[in-house]
């Protein structure tokens, strides 16, 4: 038996880098519309993974958790949801997760989406085994409020027993496993103490997850995350897939532990979150990550956050915003990592003699250049209140810069 | 700079002029009005300014009147390390040459020559110094604006800071640094122009600044909105779950309370049914008490029944007997009643014969009257008949007189009318006088027409003489006397009145007039007795007419029925009789009053008699009919006694009764007992806690009546909230708040930058103003004290402007000080720039015709000061004026007087000695290569 394992697609879901700068009144045009192309694209993926399972033939498309960003998503996210789940015809279980859990507000459950939801998908809010194919039953452990209290994988299973005959048996859950989690106080987490259990005793065949954003399996291959089909977060390692799992059934109900499951992770998404760590001291620096940015293939749909460390002159440092704000034209977002670039700006004495100044404009340019050095040298050796410093010598260095614009008009 | 010499040919009234100046020190131009002082000066400026191809308004003024030729400048000028000769002629031929002496040999032409002088100006001096330090003619000697030029400034850097601090950035750019003269203070305002984008003046954010503000706060009202109504559904939401649990909890507690319920139920209804119970053997027991005591009824009838027949039988027997006493007086009544009768009768008889006799009286009485009055009435009509003869009578006599009142007096008148005209005739005929005098002896036999007259003597006797008239004494005499013609006229009048009167007589049927007085008088008696008969007939008849007279006589005929006997016997003794009549009348009826009176009498005592007779009958009636109903009574109640005893005898029904007793006594028990039992259960502390329950159960409906309403508004709520895509909303409300706080943050940077700039620009620039003023102030004070005296002190502004001036102790602020004060300050203002400046960055202090405002000491005490200021071998100072006396008092000037310079009357004149030379009273011996050098000005203060 095979079938299509995904989950998170966060339909209706905003980047906030991608809008960054359109309002700025600069470059309305390219930021603006890379949100739009962002939220096509998540539409895109659910197109490429529902051809992908009608290519595979698989019994069905199972989606645990997170199917929109949120139950108060507006009609026309849920329309075009509706018409990219209604671009093919295998069968689809939706459950409902933590970002969308069936409680009153439940989008699952509105009537825009219940009028438009194509026939062939099949919502999974009651909590319990639904029979969805001769053979195959799956067990749905859906989210009914945002903060449950207790593992409702481990609930389910608890009413369960053993599979019958022949049929083969798959749980749907969402949330984080407690052996990922660094807190595991959390009453929601899966415990993988109650999941090996069933999995060894055939109360269950395959536990399908949701919640993580990263392709991820365990050691058994049994309990997989399939990741986000496209990807949401810097952070994600490996997102942009789906799973295509084949269970096959024991006759006599057992699981076996060698040959039962076999999981292929299938690229569906496009686009990319790219970080990219550089040091910048010299003008070599600067050509190499000019250099780096140029060579990027498929910028349009690449979001970059940089993290940069190192000292500039203030030319140096013109020439770095400058560079950046060309290549943000092209690429769908290029924006510097606050929590991981250290860029300090310290105005050289070039900086200062091309002003050419005489009289009380050279000792006010004088003075605004020690300001600025100074407060920068300070905001090195106080790292903790760099913000602070920041905010002093930026002032300083800003002044410098509009004193040389109005040097130069 | 320094200007060596300038030459104007055709320009403006100045035919062709050249003027050397000094120098060093001070060239006094001085001329009449419009000799062209002021022009020279001007056409340096356009010497610079202008190129030759220039056709601006100040070049096309510099044409001269009246000549076809271009007006021409030539100057030759001293600047830096620079010597030239420099030439241009504008308008026609243009032209433009440039003869470069120093530093080395050099011949441009056209736009290079200009552009190449414009270079070597920008370089070596500073050009709004130029013009600050010129005082123009017609202007307000106001203060100069000195703040800010690069050459004193320069100057003041030297002076204020000394050769340490300064010198060496100022060495290094001091001849780059002149390609940015002017752009210090220009630095100041382009930093201002920039913190203006951001903030008023006043600190408040504007333009770009205050629209990233405003974005910046409606962005965070849009997502406080966004987040609210994210957070009102999540509340909702969670009210949902709540409601849920809530709701389900309620059902359980209904259900366990509808089973308490039932079971408090099933109690009360079982104590129902004994309720029921015990009520109907109150019924029963009810039931026969009413039976015994009916029965006990029954038998309290039954003797009261015999007792009333008793009594019955007494009663009849009783009546019976008063029916019997009543019978004999009946008897005794009518007997007396019958005697009364009788009495009576006759008494009505007497009665009737006295009236009869009373009656005839009367009769006979008014028929006597009845005689009499026909009597009257007979005699009344026969006078009534006698009077209406006598007037007919008087009526025909009337009829016979036709005379009236009007006939008469128409007579008389006429009659009058004879009488006049015989008067007439008299007076107007012939009067014959007869007299007989007295002596004669008797009376003459005379005749008068024949006729004898008498006349005696004495006597007289006159005569008309109307017609022929004879008088005579027959015998003896005879007259005749005839009338004259008039006699005849009168006769005939008197003739025709007479003729009128008898005719008038004849009409009337009279004699004449008396007769028809007469005639007249009788009419009158006649109509007299014509009225004495009428009031007689009236009299007579009384009122009534003569018909109903007769009527009244007729029927009194009738009445006596024409039997003429007793007309006869009243006739005879009327009046005896009718008083016999009327007292035998009054008798009679005097004693049929009697005797009516007396049946009157006995029929009252008749009618007592029957009245009594009548009562004693009803009362025997009375008797009679009591007797009957006891008697019927008792018949009645014998018979019932009867009826009654056949079915059910007196003893019976008394057992009946006491029986009833009994049983009712036993019911009543019973139920006592029953009731007791149901007692003892509690029936309404059960009744109680059912009522309860039931309230209980009302009040959970309500409960979850109210929990379902609640639920389904939180659900609408809900379900309209899913549809508002408040996530979607929120997202964009993020985003925009993001991008709002960025750009705030961003121009708020900027802002703060160009803050900091433009503060530490003005710091910085406040600093070194405040350095420049102490050696400015030194200075002037030192060139101002040589006209006000040692006492001055003077106060100078960043911007070295003089602000106050101190004298004697006493401190006025510039502007308040007199006119010659202020230009004398002012001037000494400019003189110690000239002063202070550096010979090499110098240029020419301009003064064009000042100090009019100041009196002659004072003009004797600036000459000091010009040479004072020059005493330093600083600047060249060019002084024009129509009045050479002001500037007497300077001692080392160079005075160049200027003549008109007007073109010869025929030829143009073209060669050299036709120019008007001026020459220098005074020669300058240095050259440009003997300038001191600029380390060798004293530092001052």
């Amino acid at each position: 038996m095979r079938f299509v394992h995904t989950a998170d697609w966060q339909l209706g879901m905003t980047r906030r880098f991608l809008a960054a700068g359109s309002n700025t009144g600069r470059a309305v045009g390219s930021a603006g519309e890379a949100q739009a192309r962002f939220a096509q694209a998540r539409l895109d993926a659910v197109r490429t993974l529902g051809a992908l399972a009608d290519a595979e033939g698989a019994a069905f498309v199972l989606v645990c958790g997170d199917v929109f960003e949120s139950n108060l998503v507006g009609r026309d996210v849920v329309a075009r949801a509706c018409e990219a789940l209604r671009s093919f015809t295998t069968p689809v279980l939706l459950l409902p997760g933590n970002h969308d859990p069936a409680d009153a507000a439940c989008v699952l459950r509105r009537s825009d989406f219940v009028r438009r939801c194509p026939p062939h998908v099949t919502v999974l809010d009651r909590p319990g085994v639904h029979q969805v194919a001769d053979g195959v039953e799956v067990v749905a452990a859906p989210w009914s409020s945002k903060h449950p209290v207790s593992d409702l994988v481990a609930d389910q299973l608890a009413e369960l027993g053993p599979a019958p005959a022949g049929t083969i048996r798959i749980m749907a859950g969402h949330g984080g496993l407690d052996t990922l989690a660094p807190d595991t106080s959390d009453p929601a987490l899966i415990r993988s103490a109650s999941v090996h259990p069933a999995l060894a005793d055939g109360r269950i065949h395959y536990l399908a997850l949701g919640d993580r954003h990263s392709t991820w399996t365990d050691a058994t291959g049994r309990v997989r995350y399939p990741g986000a089909p496209e990807v949401t977060h810097h952070d994600e390692v490996d997102p942009g897939n789906v799973l295509v799992v084949d269970v096959h059934a024991d006759p006599n109900g057992r699981a076996d532990p060698t040959n039962e499951v076999r999981a292929r992770s299938v690229p569906v998404g496009r686009w990319r979150f790219v970080r990219h760590q550089a040091a910048l001291d010299t003008d070599a620096d600067l050509d190499a990550l000019d250099g780096w940015l140029a060579a990027r293939a498929d910028k349009e749909s690449t979001a970059v956050r940089l993290g940069l460390v190192g000292t500039l002159t203030l030319r140096q440092r013109a020439r770095l915003d400058e560079l950046v704000a060309a290549h943000s034209h092209v690429y769908a977002a290029v924006e510097l990592s606050r929590r991981r670039s250290q860029l300090v700006t310290r105005p050289d004495d070039a900086d200062l003699g091309a002003l050419d100044l005489v009289g009380f404009a050279a000792s006010a340019a004088r003075e605004l250049h020690g300001a600025a050095r100074d407060e920068a040298n300070g905001a090195d050796t106080a790292p903790v209140d760099r913000e602070l410093d920041d905010a002093a010598s930026t002032e300083a260095r800003d002044a410098l810069g509009l004193l040389h614009r109005l040097v130069a008009r | 700079m320094r200007l060596l010499r300038i030459r104007l040919s055709h320009f403006r009234g100045v035919h062709d002029r050249e003027v050397t100046l000094a120098e060093d020190g001070i060239t006094v131009l001085q001329g009449e009005n419009e000799v062209g002082k002021t022009t020279t000066v001007r056409a340096l400026d356009l010497l610079v300014d202008a190129p030759d191809s220039s056709r601006r308004a100040d070049v096309r003024a510099a044409a001269p009147a009246g000549i076809d030729a271009g007006p021409e400048v030539e100057a030759e000028i001293l600047t830096g390390p620079y010597r030239f000769v420099y030439r241009k002629r504008w308008l026609r031929r243009p032209l433009t040459e440039l003869t470069l002496t120093a530093p080395a040999a050099l011949q441009l032409t056209g736009a290079e020559a200009h552009a190449r002088v414009v270079a070597i100006l920008d370089e070596t001096m500073d050009r709004d110094l130029w013009r600050a330090l010129r005082v123009e003619q017609h202007t307000p000697a106001g203060q100069a604006r000195l703040g800010g030029h690069d050459a004193l400034t320069r100057a003041l850097d030297r002076a204020a800071g000394g050769p340490d601090a300064a010198a060496p950035a100022n060495q290094g750019t001091h001849v780059t640094g002149t390609a940015h003269a002017g752009t210090d203070s220009d630095l100041v305002e382009r930093a201002e122009a920039e913190l203006r984008r951001y903030r008023t003046p006043n600190g408040r954010p504007t333009g770009e600044l205050r629209e990233a503000e405003e974005r910046s706060a409606g962005a965070r009202v849009e997502h406080e909105r966004c987040r609210h109504a994210v957070d009102a559904v999540e509340d909702d939401v969670a009210e949902r779950e709540r409601l849920d649990a809530e709701s389900a909890a309620l059902d359980r507690r209904r259900r366990e309370h509808q089973a308490h319920v039932a079971e408090l139920e099933d109690r009360w209804s079982g104590l129902q049914s004994r309720l029921r119970e015990v009520e109907t053997a109150h019924g029963h027991a009810v039931l026969l008490r009413e039976r015994a005591e009916s029965a006990g009824a029954r038998a309290q009838a039954r003797r009261a029944l015999v007792a009333a027949a008793d009594e019955a039988a007494r009663t009849a027997t009783r009546t019976g007997e008063i029916v019997a006493e009543h019978h004999d007086a009946r008897t005794a009544a009518r007997k007396e009643r019958d005697a009364r009768h009788a009495e009576h009768q006759r008494a009505r008889t007497a009665a009737g014969l006295a009236r009869e006799q009373a009656r005839a009286a009367d009769a006979a009485l008014a028929r006597a009257h009845d005689h009499a009055e026909l009597a009257d009435l007979e005699a009344r009509l026969q006078r009534v008949a006698d009077a209406e003869e006598g007037r007919r009578a008087a009526d025909a006599e009337l009829a016979a007189i036709s005379v009236d009142e009007d006939t008469v007096e128409t007579l008389d008148r006429l009659a009058r009318d004879v009488l006049r005209a015989e008067a007439a005739q008299e007076a107007g005929s012939a009067r014959v006088e007869l007299v007989v005098p007295d002596t004669a002896a008797g009376a003459p036999e005379l005749r008068l027409d024949g006729e004898p007259a008498h006349l005696a003597p004495g006597q007289t006797r006159r005569l008309p003489v109307r017609a022929a008239l004879s008088v005579s004494l027959p015998g003896q005499l005879d007259v005749h006397v005839r009338p004259g013609r008039d006699g005849h006229a009168l006769a005939d009048a008197v003739r025709a009145a007479v003729e009128e009167l008898a005719t008038a007589c004849a009409d009337a049927g009279v004699v004449g007039p008396d007769a028809a007085r007469a005639a007249l008088r009788r009419a009158e008696d006649a109509r007299r007795h014509r009225h004495d008969h009428e009031l007689t007939v009236d009299r007579e008849l009384a009122g009534r007419s003569l018909a109903e007279v007769r009527a009244a006589r007729e029927t009194l005929r009738d009445r006596l029925g024409g039997s003429d006997a007793a007309p006869a016997t009243v006739r005879t003794d009327g009046v005896p009789d009718r008083e016999q009549l009327r007292a035998a009348a009054t008798t009679a009826r005097a004693a049929a009053d009697d005797a009516a009176a007396h049946a009157e009498e006995t029929d009252h005592l008749r009618g007592l008699a029957e009245e009594a007779v009548r009562e004693v009958e009803t009362t025997a009636a009375l008797a009679a009919q009591r007797a009957a109903d006891a008697r019927h009574a008792h018949e009645c109640r014998a018979a019932e006694l009867t009826d009654a005893r056949t079915t059910a005898p007196d003893a019976e029904l008394d057992t009946d009764a006491a029986d009833g007793l009994a049983r009712a006594r036993e019911a009543e028990n019973a139920h006592e007992s029953l009731a007791a039992a149901l007692a003892a259960d509690d029936p309404d502390s059960v009744e109680a806690l059912v009522v309860n329950a039931r309230r209980v159960d009302e009040r959970l409906n309500a409960d979850t009546v109210a929990l379902d309403r609640t639920r389904a508004e939180t659900t609408g709520r809900l379900q309209s909230a899913g549809h508002q895509g408040w996530h979607d909303q929120l997202l964009a409300a993020e985003i925009e708040l993001d991008a709002a706080t960025r750009e705030h943050t961003a121009v708020a940077r900027r802002a703060r930058a160009a803050h900091r700039l433009h503060d530490t620009l003005l710091r910085h620039r406040d600093a070194v103003r405040r350095a420049y003023v102490a050696p400015f102030r030194s200075e002037v004070e030192r060139l101002a004290r040589i006209v006000f005296g040692p006492s001055l002190s003077l106060e100078v502004d960043e911007a070295l402007r003089i602000t106050h001036r101190t004298l004697a102790g006493v401190t006025v602020p510039f502007d308040e000080l007199s006119s010659g004060a202020q230009e004398q300050l002012a001037l000494c203002a400019r003189l110690a720039c000239a002063a202070l400046v550096d010979p090499a960055d110098g240029v020419p202090v301009v003064i064009d015709d000042a100090l009019g405002h100041s009196d002659p000491d004072r003009l004797a005490r600036l000459g000091a000061v010009f040479t004072a200021a020059t005493s330093r071998g600083a600047g060249q100072i060019l002084v024009l004026t129509c009045t050479p006396e002001r500037y007497r008092g300077v001692g080392a000037a160079t005075v160049v007087a200027l003549t008109p310079s007007r073109p010869p009357a025929r030829e143009p004149a073209r060669e050299p000695m036709g120019w008007d030379r001026t020459v220098a009273t005074r020669e300058v011996a240095r050259d440009v290569g003997e300038d001191p050098p600029a380390a060798a000005l004293p530092p001052t203060g």
